[in-house]
Order: C-alpha cells, then structure tokens, then sequence
C-alpha cells in the first residue's frame, strides 16, 4: 500500500472531510471503505424483510445501553435489590425512562427476533451457503431468551421471584442430570440470593461475552454473503435490482430505528414498567403467576401434559419434547436440504411450520386467559 | 435538505444525551437501603421524655428520649389492631388511644389488649444526625 | 351381673327406706385413694340411661384426675357393693342434687380457701359469695327454678378446666351456652327477659372481631361477670365500656351529655351504642336523619341537633379530602409516579380523623373542629403534592411529545434525503 504523506493545508477540506483524511492516514480504512460502498442490497418485494436483523441488532445495542446505565445504580443483593430499582423509578433523573425503555425493549427485542427468524424461515433464506448463519442464529434466539429469563429476576419482585421458581423448575426434569442443572442455576436448592448473584452475573458477563462472539460470527457471514433472494424471486429472472447498503439501504434502516426509539419512548412514558411489591419468600405464591409471555407457551403447554406417560413422568417428556424441538429449530437448514429432493415434501415443512407457529401463537393466548 | 437533515439528527442525538446525563449526576437524596435510615430531626431536638412519630420506610416509628435522657426509637403501630402509638410524658411510658394498651419504655405490652411487644429499633446517633437501623 | 342384681333385690326386700335427705358427706380434706369405687362399677354395670352416662362422662372429669370420688359430692358408701348400703343416706347419700343443692354443694370445697389450695392455689374461692349477688343466684334463693347454677354452666360429670376449650365455659364457647337459656323464647318470656341478646352479638364488631382471633373483645362475661352475672347498672354502663375504650368514656364523662344521662336514667354508651348489637359507628349517627341518634332527645333545628349535624359536616369533610387525595394519589402511582412519602402524610390526616371521631363523645363541635382542621391542613398540603405528581407525570409526557417531535422531524428528513438521492 503506498505511503500518503498527510494532507497539506487544512483550510481546503470540510470538517468531515477533514476527519476522513485523519481516518484514513492512520487507520487504513481505504479497503473497508471500498467494501462498504461496493455492499449491494437485492431490490424485490420481500426486501421489507432484510430490516428486520437491523433492527434486532439496534434493539440490542438499545438494551446494551441502557442496561449499563442501569449498572450503575442497580444493587445484585436480595436485601438492596428492590430498593436500588425503587430508588431509581423515583429519585434518579430519567431513571424511570432508562429502566422502561430497558423492560419494554427486552420484550420488543425478543419480539423482533422471533419475528425475523420467521421470516428467515419462511424466504428460506437459511438455504446453503448460509446454514451457519441460520445456526448461529438460532443459538442468538436461545441466548435472547437467556437473556429475558435471567434479567426478570433481577428487580427481585414477587412476579419474578416466582416466575423463576417455577421457570427453574423446568430443568429439574432433564432425566438423570435434571437436578444438577436445576442446582448450578438456582445456585442452591431453592431461589435465593445465590440465584440473584447467579442470574446477574449469567445477565451481565456470561451471556454478553458468548452473545458478542456468535453475533459477531452472524455479521460477519452475513457480510461475507451478502443478502440471500428467494428463490421464487430468481427465478422470475431479468436483471437484479439493487440499491447500495451505504447510504441508501443504511437510511431507510435508521428510519426504522427511529420509529422503534421513539415507540420505546412512548411506551416508557404512557405505561411505566412496574415494580410491584418486593418479594418474600415466606409469603404463599400469588394467584396467577405466569412467565414472561415469551415463555407463556412452555408454560401452557406443561399444564396440557398428563401426569404419566408409560411410565415416564409427563413433565420429563415435556422437557424431552422442548429439547427435540430446539434440535430441529437449530438443525432445519440440514432437515430442509434433505427434504427438498421433493418439492411436496419442501411444502410439508413449511406447512409444519406454519402449524407449530399457529399453536406457539395460541398458546399464550390461552395462557393469558 | 442536508442542512435540515444536520440539524434534526443533532437535535435528535441531543434529546437522547440530555436525558442520559441528567441520569448520570446522583440525586440528593441518600442512597436506597432497607436496613438504615437517616432521620431529618435532629438530635438536640428530641427533648427528655418526649416523643415523636417519623416515617421509616413508609411506616411508623415512634422516636422518643427517655427521663434519663437516652434516645431510643420503637415500632409504633400498636399490636392490637395497629392504631399508631404515642409517647405519654406523664407516665414516662407508650400509650395507645385506641383501646388503653400500654408499653413499657422497651416496648414490652404491660397491660391493656396488646397482645406482643413493639419491635425496638437501633438507634446510631452522630452529633446531630440520628439513623435508624432496623434491629 | 345377674348375681349382682339378685343380691340387690333380695337386700332391698329386707331394708326400711331411709330416705330422708341428710347433710351431705363432710368438707373434703385430701381424699385417700378408696379401694375401689362401687358406684363406678356398678352404675356403668347397669347400662342404664339415666345413671350410666354419668359414670362414663366423669373418667374424663377434671375432679376425678385429682382423686375425688362421686361420694365427695353424692354422699353415700363407695365402698358398699350392695345398693342400699351404697346408697346410705346415712353415709350422707342424697342422690340426684336439686338446683338449691348445688352451689352449696359445689361451695364446700370451692369456697374454702385452706382447701383449694391443695389443689390449685391461684383458683379463686369467691365465686358462691359472688354468685348470691347474681340475677342467678338472687332468685335461685327464692325457689326459681330455671336460673342457671354450677352445673348449668360447668357441667356436672365431665367438669374440664375453663380454659379447656371443651370446658362449655371456655372463652370460646361461653357466649353459646348463656344462649342456651338466654336464647330460648319461651324461657325468656317467662322470665321477662329478651331472648336476642346473643343474636344481635353475633352481628357486632365485638363478635367479628373474636371471629378474627382478637381474645381481647368481649364475650357475655367480659362485660356481665361470671358468676355474679347481672346486666350492669345503668349508672355503670360507661364503667363497664370503659374498661376497654377508656378515652371514650373519659370524655363522655366530662360532655354535657353526662348529667342529663344520669337524671334521666339512661344507660351512657349504650343510648347511641346499644348494648350487644355494637355495630361500627359512622357519621350518620349524628343528627336527627334516618340513621341518627340524637332525635330521641333532639328536636330537628334545636341546638342540639344543630350541633350534631356541625360535627357530621366537618368529621365529613375531612373525611372526603383524604379519600379525594388518596385517589388523585393512586392515579400518579399508576402512571408510574413515587408517592409513597406523600402517603404517609396523608395518613396523618387519618390519625386526625381518628381522633376527631374521638373527640365527638366530648359532645362540643369546637373540640372536633379543632382536629378536622388540623387534619384538613395535612390532607390539602398533601393534595397540592398529589397535583404536583400528576403534573410531573404531564411533563413526562410533554417531553415525550417533544423528542418524539424531534425523531419524526429527523425521519422526515430522512425520508426525504432518500427520495432525493435514489436513482
């Protein structure tokens, strides 16, 4: 690469072009920069779907802020918990609107994943060469719900405490190492303080780190690859149409951004998150305890199993049942392949998977009843 | 257009920053604990046997000096059925207007309906400044 | 058994019947353990309703676990097998006591202090003494018999300790067995007495609070005695309520009201309270209207009921601006506000209210004016800071309407810079 000596006279260049010469002389971003104007983004009229990972990452980006923020006042201690988060919706300036837009942004964030994941499924867009992006999503999905499920505890309410209790419950019923994972996760018998420490550290360390390295992975396939068309769309034919990344595709994604800050906003000043009452261990479950309505339809689906089975008790076939799931959710690019040797049986997953969509949508409604 | 487009975003940008460092600056008021409370009566205020009723996290404690001048601090809802107590200067002791229950000054049920004791609170004074610590 | 009953029969043909009632047995000192207890045996022998019931319920009996035998109260030989014999009358055998009988059977031993102290020191060994000055006991003296004595209450065979709860007397289950007499229409027409005392108890606050495990509200016996059981005097009325709600009755004694109570031989407390339907009191009792009190005396427009209905407006008022504050609290809680100092201050104003609705036994409207101003002054400081959280809460959202102004400014212009810039 040959050696720029730094640009002469300043007066010549506007302050931003002035700050790009800087860049460039020392950072080298010469081929970064070709690459970002030569990024193409397809034109059709599945593109409204491309947004849809922009803006999960922004809504996590959005969550990673503001829950920093929150770190700086939030205490991991049974005993200081619930007061750190009271202290913070009454006496810290705009601390109501940084933990609203942090509870409401969990659950829009969960919300878009989901949604962008079926999108993805439906365009097929996990077809090859994509199958590691597919995967390394999926694994982004779990540790999404990682991340709802073990920050909901943290505002040690009587909610949490016993969405947990019985959220924690669950694994318990994994045949042979059941109890064993129960424990690592609760950090003792029962939900106690040690589960508080546990979850915060699994909220703000544990899952950041994998989080950072499988999104990294994500982006960089997905630069790598670039975008993926439907097949129906190639097989229309004529010439692609495209609209470059920088800036066009970037502006209409901060448009989007825009909107979804401002309903996030909106939400945090119209319906504050609640605190409720600071939980006691002693006092008997409330009526109506139910998960986070990510998790409503495990919880719904658990009430439906039968005591026993042949034998095998009904939740352990449950959890059974909820691991064979997440195996074919992460393994449906390699299912697809081998299935689409037939288009009919191509047609059949989709139809399968629009079924299980239809009940996983039901199921909470039933369980909000 | 660009000019437009400049100014919004910076506006906008604004709006986000202006709120994040209102946030970052911590508030007057004492930092959020359940077992310790600083008391805005002074010490000098409270005089041998008299008494007064301060709010401690949302509830009632009846803070008071005794005869001998020791400043000690109790929980004044009454164990009957939770009328707030007072401090009664012509007998030195804890009295409830609801249904005549009298406490010792430890708090101990000594005659009338109550059935239990008032709980005691530990009182840490420093010069002026009194704090309250849950027992 | 039928050998039993032969010789029975047989010692019967040949002996004249003594019958006539003796003195029973003797004040008892510790009693030696007999050898046997032949009534025991052969009452429980004979099977028989009217004498085996007895026999049976008296194991369990708080007397016999302390070594006394039936001959303690029944007279007679426990040592006899034979009937007549057991049934001596010069042993002092007097069978089935008659109600007179009783207290001064009961009373021999219960009323000598030396005695009871054998056997329960802190037992009192007044009650025969205090049962003669009983409504009871006055006409027992004069051959009623209806009145309740000893065992009406305690039973006869199966007597338990009163704080047993099997003991019909325990503070539980007291009040149903005065109802037993005392709830009984036709006993009670005889007697003159009115037979829903227990009816109406079961419907005050005394009762609802006994109900909610409070043992400090009165049963029958908290305010009647035991056994010196009589309605209070009318004069004592506010004594008797006054063992519990002193203040009251404090400042009953002190208002206008007393004097002319007395004069006119009316009850204190009870005029306004009644007596056992104690329901909870409200501001409606002031004044001459439907659920008023005071128009028994007062005349609408008089001074009096003038002054009733003073109290009811200011008790009222306070009243309506704490719950107005109250609700305009909730209000800002639900939009996410902190208002739980403002709360606590608000519930000063309740302790003025309180204390307001005390002070209307002192029967002087500017004694109760004194704490609903006090009260309202707390209630509207508080309600300006109720105000000042709902208007927090607008400011909240008027910077809302603004950023979000400034975001879809931004996206506008946005919007535009793409429609410009696309091919």
């Amino acid at each position: 690469m040959a050696k720029r000596s730094p640009s002469s006279s300043p007066e010549d260049l506007s302050p931003l072009a002035a700050a790009r010469e800087w860049a460039r002389d020392r950072f080298a971003v010469e081929d970064l920069q070709h690459l970002a104007a030569k990024k193409q983004v397809p034109v059709h009229r599945y593109t409204v779907f491309y947004y849809l990972g922009g803006m999960a990452l922004f809504l996590f980006l959005v969550q990673v802020a503001t829950g920093i923020l929150l770190l700086l006042y939030y205490r991991p201690s049974s005993t200081e918990a619930f007061e750190s988060v009271q202290y913070m919706m009454a006496d810290v300036p705009f601390g109501w609107l940084i933990r609203s837009i942090h509870s409401w942004g969990a659950n829009v964030f969960v919300g878009v994943v989901f949604i962008h994941a079926i999108s993805v499924f439906f365009l097929k867009a996990y077809r090859a060469p994509r199958e590691m992006t597919w995967v390394t999503g999926a694994l982004l999905l779990f540790l999404a719900l990682g991340f709802g499920f073990s920050g909901y505890l943290l505002p040690w309410n009587t909610l949490a405490y016993f969405a947990t209790k019985v959220g924690t419950d669950v694994p318990a019923q994994v045949p042979v190492i059941g109890h064993l994972l129960s424990r690592i996760l609760r950090g003792g018998s029962d939900v106690t303080g040690a589960t508080l420490s546990r979850f915060y550290g699994l909220h703000v360390a544990i899952l950041p780190a994998i989080t950072t390295v499988f999104l990294g992975l994500h982006l960089l396939l997905v630069q790598r690859q670039g975008m993926s068309v439907p097949r129906k769309i190639e097989r229309e034919g004529g010439p692609p149409k495209t609209m470059p990344f920088v800036p066009a595709f970037l502006m209409r994604d901060m448009v989007g951004w825009l909107a979804a800050i401002g309903v996030l906003a909106a939400l945090a000043a119209f319906f504050p998150w609640e605190l409720g009452v600071k939980a006691d261990p002693f006092a008997p479950a409330p009526a109506g305890i139910r998960p986070e309505w990510f998790f409503l339809w495990t919880f719904q689906g658990l009430k439906y199993l039968p005591a026993t089975v042949l034998g095998i008790p009904g939740e352990t076939l449950g959890v059974l049942f909820l691991g064979a799931v997440a195996a074919i959710f992460v393994l449906i690019p390699i299912l697809d392949r081998k299935l689409s040797r037939a288009w009919n049986a191509a047609a059949i997953l989709l139809l399968i998977g629009a079924a299980i969509l239809t009940v996983l949508a039901l199921m909470p409604v039933k369980g909000a009843a | 257009m660009s000019w437009l487009l400049g100014t919004s975003v910076g506006a906008t940008i604004a709006a986000f920053v202006y709120p994040i460092v209102r946030y970052l600056v911590p508030p007057e008021s004492s930092e959020p604990s359940l077992t310790e409370f600083e008391l805005d009566v002074k010490a000098s205020d409270v005089r041998p046997n008299s008494g007064r009723i301060v709010p401690v996290g949302g509830k009632p404690v009846l803070l008071f000096r005794t005869a001998g001048g020791e400043l000690k601090a109790l929980t004044a809802k009454c164990t009957h059925l939770d009328c707030t107590v007072q401090y009664r200067e012509a007998r030195s002791d804890i009295w409830c207007a609801c249904h005549n229950g009298t406490y010792d000054t430890k708090g101990t049920n000594v005659s009338g309906p109550p059935p239990r004791p008032l709980k005691p609170l530990e009182v840490k004074v420093r010069g002026e400044k009194i704090t309250l610590k849950l027992a | 058994m039928n050998f039993f009953r032969a010789a029975a029969v047989l010692a019967f043909a040949g002996v004249a019947a003594f019958s006539t009632a003796q003195a029973p047995a003797p004040a008892a000192k510790k009693p030696a353990a007999p050898a046997a207890n032949s009534c025991i045996d052969c009452h429980l022998a004979l099977d028989d309703q009217r004498v085996t019931p007895p026999a049976k319920a008296f194991a369990d009996d708080i007397h016999a676990k302390a070594g006394f035998t039936c001959v303690f109260c029944h007279g007679g030989n426990a040592a006899a097998e034979d009937q007549e014999l057991a049934h001596d009358a010069k042993k002092g055998f007097i069978g089935k006591p008659t109600h007179a009988q009783i207290p001064e059977i009961c009373g021999k031993c219960h009323s000598d202090a030396a005695a009871m102290k054998h056997f329960n020191p802190s037992l009192r060994t007044d009650q025969l003494s205090e049962y003669r000055t009983s409504g009871h006991g006055k006409k027992l003296a004069k051959g009623d018999q209806d009145v309740a004595e000893c065992a009406s209450c305690h039973g006869a065979h199966g007597i338990q300790h009163v704080k047993d709860t099997r003991s019909p007397v325990s503070p539980t289950r007291v009040a149903q067995t005065c109802n037993g007499c005392h709830g009984n229409d036709a006993l009670m027409k005889k007697h003159n007495l009115p037979s829903d005392a227990y009816a109406k108890w079961t419907k005050s606050v005394h009762y609802a609070a006994r109900a909610k495990g409070d043992a400090s509200a009165p049963t029958c016996n908290s305010c009647h005695g035991n056994h010196g059981a009589a309605p209070p005097e009318v004069a004592s009325v506010a004594n008797v309520c006054g063992t519990c709600h002193a203040t009251f009755a404090e400042k009953l004694k002190t208002s206008p009201h007393w004097e002319p109570f007395q004069e006119m031989g009316l009850p204190g407390c009870v005029v306004c309270h009644d007596n056992h339907g104690i329901v909870r009191p409200s501001e409606a009792f002031l004044g001459t209207g439907p659920e008023g009190k005071c128009s028994s005396c007062h005349d609408a427009g008089s001074p009096g009921a003038k002054g009733a209905e003073a109290m009811r407006a200011s008790l009222t008022a306070l009243a309506k601006e704490t719950a107005v504050t109250r609700e305009t609290l909730d209000r800002a809680a639900e939009a996410g506000m902190e208002v739980s100092k403002v709360r606590f201050e608000l519930g000063q104003s309740d302790d003025a209210l309180t204390k307001a609705r005390g002070n209307v036994h002192l029967f002087r409207v500017a004694a109760v004016r004194e704490d609903t101003d006090a009260g309202l002054k707390i209630a509207k400081t508080a309600h300006k800071a109720a105000i000042k959280k709902l208007q927090e809460r607008d400011y909240r959202r008027n910077g809302l309407f603004v950023s979000l102004g400034l975001i879809f400014l931004t996206m506008v212009a946005l919007v535009v810079k793409i429609r410009t810039s696309s091919p």
